[in-house]
């Protein structure tokens, strides 16, 4: 094989990289500032699909803005949602196990409540330019996928500027550093909590919107996203914003390149996947970026 | 009553109860009945299983459904082979051991949430596997052709004996020094560790003994059913939503209690064989609302409930174990701000 044969997987797993960090960036925010497993991600993620379907199909609205207008729409469901049951968990600075089932419920209570709404089928947009490529030399790139990453990426740079120049990213970097010490200093961790869950939200139901431009989706839409996202943060350190960036691409540069290895049938694809972030938990049990800091404290 | 009378009653209960079920099909022959309380039976036997390393070692796993199907597929192939089910459902606790120890012997270095979001990608990876392994039917599911007339009590009388078994395993780990050694480990593993107690050898054994359970559990389902379903939806053996049905039980009924399980047991039995088949475009609209109700007003589940209606109709105040000795103790919960 050429290097030809491997550019079109390459320039694919780099499109899909984009997408991966934009769904993974909001769990990353939720669980560096309350430590929370979010598990009703995957719900928020479907929601924004059919949100952005509804809007689709009813106004005939464009999509990539449709998937925009879900960035506010979820930021307010998600402090909703913090408000109402999320702030009565007890606090931690470890993962609880209640914080896990309580996310769990919620996710299968939108489940349920999106089954109500649009019944269990399949349904996925189609817009003109779903099926148009743009050719550059030997790559073929599908114009959908394009601008998906573009949507995505920009978002997660907006996101990097605000938690960086912000005095609310300040807080949630102090909360991620030490939240005693943050509290001590006069971070409203309440405020923040509240903030970041529905920083967490948008993202979720952004990316969810975006995903719907290129899968088709049912009410189940988010499971194989959630994993995904937990390999994801995982590969990136649990509580690091560049770490998510690197598990990303990582994440997507294995799944284009498994069907690769010679003697695997394509359908085990799936199970590399959740073995590598067995893998990678037991190997590197604080991601790429705690590797990166052993290296500069040895150096 | 005289407390003593009351405590001799308290003991005698589970036997009036297993009695009671003993009795059942001869005075009413309901095949639903029996049927619900079968499907009933073995989910509570996966919670109890659940509860050996979920509730009294504090490991939260979302992966048995890994070994309940592994214990179907085992008990399936070996019934298809023609061996006797009672040493298929021996096999299956086996091959469901031997995977827990695949499964623990790297996952348990781990501590925190790591664990946790270990047995996630296990079972994903499981699913995927079997979905596709050829000697077992791959996606397309696995049908078994057992001899012989079909008779629902011998499975109901089954699962009711191992179900006795397992609550039992379940009382004598709980009040043995290796459940002593168990509870430590989920108060403070270093603590635990630096009283003698192997930590990680103690998970491994605790994991193990709560597969085994889980894989017969999946055994008794597998003979039961006939045709088992590989696929991630509801009803796969291997499907997420199966485990998280088997966590689901003790957290219902009251995490790392003895009969906390077969409480959760009996209300996910019910709702799993009779409200999904009653209203089953809602039922996940309840397990989730249930799920909620509890971690935020109730954590320590439906024997927490009982202890606290208890309290209210007793005129002494002293507590006498349960779940709420542990909040004296350690200023909370079995649930409620437990780390993972």
């Amino acid at each position: 094989m050429s290097f030809v044969d491997y550019l079109d997987p390459l320039v694919s797993a780099v499109l899909l990289a984009g997408i991966y960090a934009a769904m993974s960036i909001g769990m990353t925010v939720i669980y560096g500032v309350m430590k929370i497993v979010n598990l009703a991600h995957a719900g928020f993620m479907m929601m924004g699909a059919y949100f952005v379907y509804e809007l689709f199909e009813r106004f005939h609205l464009n999509p990539v803005l449709g998937a925009s207008l879900a960035l506010p729409v979820f930021f307010l469901f998600g402090m909703a949602v913090y408000w109402l049951l999320v702030q009565w968990l007890p606090k931690s600075d470890q993962p609880t196990l209640s914080s896990l089932l309580l996310m769990f419920g919620f996710w299968l209570v939108l489940q349920n409540v999106a089954l109500l709404i649009w019944k269990n089928e399949d349904r996925s947009i189609f817009t003109p330019m779903t099926f148009s490529v743009i050719r550059l030399g030997p790559v073929t790139i599908p114009k959908v996928r394009l601008i998906v990453f573009v949507a995505a990426v920009v978002s997660v740079i907006v996101l990097q500027i605000v938690l960086r120049r912000s005095w609310y990213g300040r807080a949630v970097r102090a909360l991620i550093q030490n939240p005693y010490a943050a509290k001590i200093a006069g971070v409203d961790d309440r405020r923040t909590a509240m903030l970041s869950f529905g920083v967490g939200t948008a993202f979720a139901g952004f990316a969810g919107a975006l995903l719907a431009l290129l899968y088709s989706f049912s009410p189940d839409f988010g499971r194989p996203f959630l994993l995904r996202s937990f390999v994801i943060i995982v590969l990136g350190g649990l509580e690091s914003f560049s770490g998510v960036a690197v598990g990303a691409l990582v994440l997507a540069l294995v799944e284009q390149f498994s069907i690769f290895i010679p003697g695997v049938d394509a359908s085990y694809q799936p199970a590399i996947t959740y073995g590598l972030l067995v893998v990678v938990l037991l190997v590197l049990p604080k991601g790429i970026a705690g590797l990166l800091e052993k290296k500069w404290r040895v150096a | 009553m005289k407390p003593s009378l009351l405590r001799y009653g308290k003991l005698a209960l589970p036997f009036l109860v297993l009695m009671a079920f003993l009795i059942l099909p001869r005075v009413r022959d309901d095949q639903d009945l029996i049927r619900i309380l079968f499907a009933t039976f073995v989910w509570t036997i996966a919670g109890i299983a659940w509860n050996i390393i979920g509730g009294f070692t504090g490991q939260v796993s979302f992966g048995f459904a890994v070994f309940y199907g592994l214990g179907a597929y085992t008990a399936a192939l070996l019934i298809n082979a023609g061996r006797n089910p009672y040493f298929a459902f021996l096999g299956a606790a086996g091959i469901a051991m031997l995977a827990s120890f695949l499964v623990g012997l790297p996952t348990f270095r781990l501590r925190g949430p790591y664990f946790a979001i270990a047995t996630i990608g296990v079972t994903e990876a499981v699913r995927v596997i079997m979905s596709n392994v050829s000697f077992t039917g791959g996606a397309s599911g696995y049908r078994i052709t057992e001899y012989g007339p079909f008779r629902q009590n011998e499975h109901y009388y089954q699962a009711l004996v191992i179900l006795a078994l397992a609550v039992a395993i379940s009382a004598l780990v709980a009040y043995s020094r290796f459940g002593l050694a168990l509870r430590a480990i989920k108060q403070d593993q270093d603590a635990a560790a630096h009283l003698g107690v192997n930590p990680y050898a103690f998970k491994l054994w605790a994991h193990a003994i709560a597969a085994a359970l889980t894989g017969v559990a999946g055994a008794l389902h597998a003979r039961y059913n006939i045709y088992l379903d590989p696929s991630g939806g509801p009803g796969g053996v291997f499907a997420f939503q199966t485990g998280i049905s088997i966590l689901l039980i003790p957290v219902i009924g009251g995490i790392g209690t003895v009969w906390g399980p077969v409480l959760g047991g009996a209300v996910v039995g019910v709702v799993e064989e009779w409200f999904t088949v009653k209203f089953p475009s809602i039922h996940l609209l309840l397990y989730g609302a249930l799920l909620i109700v509890i971690v935020l007003l109730e954590p320590d589940g439906l024997v927490g409930l009982l202890h606290r209606l208890a309290k209210l109709f007793r005129r002494r105040r002293e507590d006498t174990g349960g779940p709420r000795a542990d909040k004296v103790l350690w200023g909370r919960s079995r649930l409620e701000g437990r780390e993972l």
